[in-house]
């Protein structure tokens, strides 16, 4: 056998697996004031792991006996990931560094759960996609309680933790289940023996099971309790990665397990998926409207926002024919992508904000910003307004995907709902807005983080937004082949 | 060599605002002048529009160009007669609005005027657009920046005005985006040419079920942009707070995309329940032109009395559009640049008096006749223009709605006439309160420094006092514009056979 051909396509995964040994051995002996360096060496890793990411676009291979494959659809979340995890590089620096957290640890956690994520997006396998969730997570964990001498970074990270291993536990029981059911944890053969005879009671136990394990780390009501928790105690940049990331994961696992394992029975999950959207976009946005921290409102929104990814694969269950079906896909890729981009960007500008140790995030930093720093705040505006849904940005075309596919899936009430909830959710994005714009500065402002990687994160993510949103062509490209690897 | 003159006309606002970034924010008088100029270049633009061939073909100075061919959306852009008229109008109004704040706006200068020129590129794209989903774009476009000029620039209760008149807004266009989407949908998969534009997708015969569903949606959106009763309490809220320049968009432009939604979009593309809810339309339309009158006539506060009267004379253009024949749907869109020019320039006078006294309550006034004759003329010229005195605007678009509404139902056109009457009283009553009568007390306190009109402000209202008169005068090239226009969604109604056969699925 010939290891190379067998390898080369993880080639992305291999460059993140060096880069992590990489980090931690440097930080091992760097001294204390040159830790910086760690960063350029993290993003400059990740961007060649984007490089390598054309390389393998096309190989639609199955791997490793069968448990991996890289197809164009692992490749795009891969793709994603990087995306992701450079603007988390970048965003934290500063604000660890002003509370004397280690940088080096959260370089080395920050890309072990990145390289869960790939593993996740390439899982052909239950027991691959478990191993790849559970790399994924744990490092989340670490990341929640990354502040050890917070006590509410402490409650958030234990809560996390807890609750975690325990939808771990149950989606691991939902795959014990699945393979007694099916003969295998093979993705394909589960989808072979579904499509021969249809589902029995306890396939749809099992299918139970799957639903909560996957849901809950997708934060989806009424499996959300943990979010608030861990995302307001976890140091803001990491809170802002915890939130897209392992959603990100969450979704690639769902995409994974119910399109290509259940998907030859959609039909019997569809108004499942559908109810669960409607309620955790309802939720969340509900909840949403009642905070008046910034950063717990960003939390519960990220809530609402899983709501609408989860229409997304409704729309694909709804669909009847399979280029509507691969809407719904591609609604969720997209989705996933923008909001990463937006969210991570978001949580970075409360972060900069707290650059006294003793801000939390509160309406009250944010009071007069225009004035303070017009170009952050405007930045911040085009963000709020990119996740309220406002063209011309990617939350708006993001947005419009999940309600294309919907509708074109026959489910328009699905759409309408969505509709609704955009709505709702402008109610509290703007009131950052207003606060930013139309009312005055505290008496002792917030002082603010000027640190240079924050701000180029942020000039990337805030032309990112614009451009999706105006040219998203190129991506729709890319998308509609990725999502076609399902098909 | 083709010169895309609708794109110059949309997009050098924001070349303005690319402009201003440049410039440092304390040098107001170099930012005053550069969106000035912006807003300018786009009115002159503007007018080349005015060279509109009518009889040759429907849309011209047309550019159209692939954006984003995945979901065909083109970057389509036409004008026909009505959307000339509509963007010189919005042309006009922003120039006034620009140069009328040269003295009021002193706070946070370069944002304002960047503000207000974004603010155009959305509305005049918005009346340009023949991609439904570019239309869309624009038409959210216009949304932000109305809400940062009532929110920032605006009166005491400005936040909780400008929060209530996004969410009014926002609910009702999203709506109207899934009505779109299920539109181009429903076109596309059964022609399977997936598009947005215009052209291709009306006269296409959409299923019954779908047309009454997306007709509520649309109906949602674009009345509560008029704003029709029920619908409207986002308005006197808006306007009081906004500042002049903001109302004088508001009122001038902003209500008349929701106007022009249904005339260019609602009616055509869903002709059929168009046809069946036009009765109830025109109910509501009835309601809001006798609930304006009303309501104006006991307003303390001058602008909340223009605001309701608003109201009132939207519901005339409601009420021309949905009786579906030429002089009640030529009097709708005549209506729509009357009372363009009309309120626009009654706002700008309640600010003049505004920023003298810091005050607007019809009580605080009184005697300003003597004080400020400039003044007072002027205010009574659009005071007339308003009622609708024959020979200005007013009278041209109000009579044929009339006429128009006679033709549908002699009742309609009873009620709504004995409303002009209303009109006159409201109007002259609050005149005769703040123009004779002796100076309240409140005033007497002001009267030694009390300055009639500056040479800026008559430089803003001149335009209107020309426009008034001389659309009051010669209606002829405005109503020879819109003729084929109209005609042609009288032709559309006409051939559709209503919502026959619902079968809805509750």
């Amino acid at each position: 056998m010939n290891y190379f051909t067998e390898l080369s396509p993880l080639l992305p995964e291999l460059i993140l697996s060096a880069l992590v040994l990489v980090v931690i051995t440097v930080d091992l002996f760097l001294p204390r004031d040159q830790k910086w360096i760690l960063t350029p060496l993290t993003v400059f890793g990740l961007i060649l792991a984007g490089i390598s990411l054309p390389i393998v676009w096309g190989t639609n291979a199955n791997l490793l006996g069968g448990f991996y494959r890289v197809d164009d659809l692992s490749v795009f979340l891969k793709g994603a990931t990087v995306v992701i995890g450079i603007l988390s590089a970048l965003f934290a620096p500063s604000y660890l560094r002003t509370r004397r957290l280690p940088l080096g640890e959260f370089n080395a956690v920050l890309l072990f759960s990145l390289l869960g994520m790939c593993i996740l997006a390439s899982a052909s396998d239950l027991i691959t996609l478990f191993l790849g969730l559970e790399l994924m997570v744990m490092p989340s964990y670490v990341m929640a309680g990354f502040h050890k001498t917070d006590r509410y970074s402490n409650e958030g990270g234990l809560k996390y933790f807890l609750l975690g291993s325990f939808a771990s536990a149950i989606l691991l029981f939902g795959i014990s289940w699945t393979f007694g059911l099916t003969g295998s944890t093979h993705l394909n053969a589960i989808a072979k023996a579904l499509s021969q005879g249809g589902p029995t009671p306890g396939l749809l136990v099992a299918i139970g099971f799957l639903t909560v394990g996957a849901t809950f780390k997708a934060a989806a009501v009424p499996f959300h309790y943990w979010t608030p928790d861990a995302y307001q105690g976890a140091p803001t940049p990491l809170t802002g990665f915890l939130s897209v990331g392992p959603k990100l994961g969450a979704f690639a696992v769902l995409i994974r397990i119910f399109v290509d394992g259940l998907g030859p029975i959609k039909a019997d999950w569809l108004m499942v998926m559908a109810a669960l959207a409607v309620l955790t976009m309802t939720g969340g946005n509900i909840v949403a409207l009642t905070q008046s921290n910034v950063k717990r409102m960003l939390a519960y929104s990220s809530i609402a926002h899983t709501g609408y990814i989860l229409a997304g694969l409704a729309a694909f269950a709804g669909a009847s024919t399979s280029a509507t079906a691969q809407r719904g896909i591609e609604a969720v890729l997209f989705y996933v992508l923008g909001y990463g981009v937006m969210n991570v960007a978001a949580f970075a500008v409360v972060g900069m904000l707290q650059r006294d140790t003793r801000r939390f995030g509160g309406m009250g930093s944010f009071a007069g910003l225009a004035s303070r720093d017009p170009w952050r705040a405007a930045a911040m505006a085009i963000l709020l307004l990119s996740l309220t849904g406002i063209p011309p940005t990617v939350g708006f075309f993001a947005k419009l995907y999940v309600l294309v596919a919907t509708v074109n899936a026959g489910l328009g009430w699905l759409a309408v709902i969505i509709a609704l909830n955009a709505a709702l959710a402008a109610f509290y994005y703007l009131r950052v807005i207003v606060t930013m714009y139309m009312r005055d500065p505290e008496s002792e402002p917030a002082p603010i983080d000027h640190a240079a990687a924050g701000n180029l994160g942020l000039i990337i993510s805030v032309l990112g937004v614009l451009l999706l949103g105006l040219f998203p062509d190129r991506i729709l490209e890319l998308l509609r082949v990725s999502a076609g690897s399902l098909f | 060599m083709h010169i895309p003159v609708l794109t110059l006309v949309v997009f050098s606002p924001l070349l303005g605002v690319l402009a201003l970034l440049l410039i440092p924010g304390h040098n107001h008088r170099a930012i005053r002048w550069v969106a000035l100029g912006a807003a300018l270049v786009s009115f002159g633009f503007s007018c080349v529009l005015l060279g509109y061939q009518v009889g040759g073909p429907e849309f011209q100075f047309r550019e159209d160009y692939s954006w984003i061919p995945a979901f065909g959306m083109r970057y389509t852009m036409g004008v026909d007669g009505l959307s000339v008229v509509l963007v010189v109008l919005t042309t006009v109004l922003s120039v006034v609005a620009i140069l009328y704040s040269w003295t009021p706006i002193q706070t946070r200068v370069k944002e304002y005027y960047a503000t207000m020129l974004l603010l155009m590129v959305g509305m005049l794209g918005v009346f340009v657009a023949l991609d439904l989903f570019l239309f869309y774009v624009f038409w959210e476009i216009s949304l932000i920046p109305m809400y940062l000029v009532i929110g920032i620039w605006g009166g005491a209760r400005r936040i909780y005005a400008t929060v209530k008149f996004v969410i009014y807004t926002l609910v009702g266009s999203l709506l109207m985006l899934v009505a779109i989407l299920a539109v181009a949908i429903a076109h596309g998969s059964a022609t399977g040419n997936f598009t947005f534009s215009y052209e291709a997708l009306r006269g296409f015969s959409f299923a019954i079920n779908l047309q009454a569903l997306a007709f509520i949606a649309f109906f949602l959106a674009f009345a509560i942009k008029v704003p029709m009763w029920p619908l409207h309490t986002w308005l006197p809220d808006a306007h009081v707070e906004a500042p002049t320049a903001g109302s004088i968009i508001l009122a001038g432009v902003l209500l008349k995309l929701g106007g022009y939604g249904f005339l260019r979009y609602a009616v055509p593309l869903l002709p059929d329940a168009a046809k069946s809810y036009a009765p109830i339309i025109i109910g509501l339309a009835i309601i809001a032109i006798l609930y304006g009158a009303l309501v104006s006539m006991v307003q303390p506060d001058l602008k909340k009395l223009i605001a309701y009267s608003s109201v009132s004379h939207m519901g005339f253009v409601m009420l021309g559009t949905f009786v579906f024949n030429a002089q009640g749907l030529q009097g709708a869109v005549f209506q729509m640049i009357s009372h363009g020019v009309t309120t626009g320039a009654l706002f700008l006078l309640v600010g003049v008096i505004y920023e003298r006294t810091h005050d607007r309550l019809i009580a605080h006034m009184g005697g300003l006749n003597g004080k400020l004759p400039q003044y007072a003329a002027i205010f009574g010229l659009f005071t007339f223009a308003s009622i609708g005195l024959p020979g200005l605007s007013g009278f041209i678009g109000e009579f044929l709605v009339l006429l128009g509404a006679f033709r549908f139902n002699g009742l309609v056109a009873g009620i709504t006439t004995v409303v002009v009457i209303l009109s006159a009283v409201y109007m002259l009553w609050m005149f005769q309160r703040v123009f004779f009568t002796v100076p309240s007390d409140w005033m007497r306190r002001f009267w030694p420094s009390l300055k009639d009109m500056t040479r800026l402000e008559w430089a803003a209202v001149a335009p209107l006092v020309v426009l008034v008169v001389a659309l009051g005068v010669f209606p002829g090239p405005v109503l020879h514009l819109t003729e084929a226009p109209v005609q042609r969604i009288i032709e559309t109604v006409n051939g559709a056979g209503g919502l026959t056969g619902l079968s809805l699925p509750w």
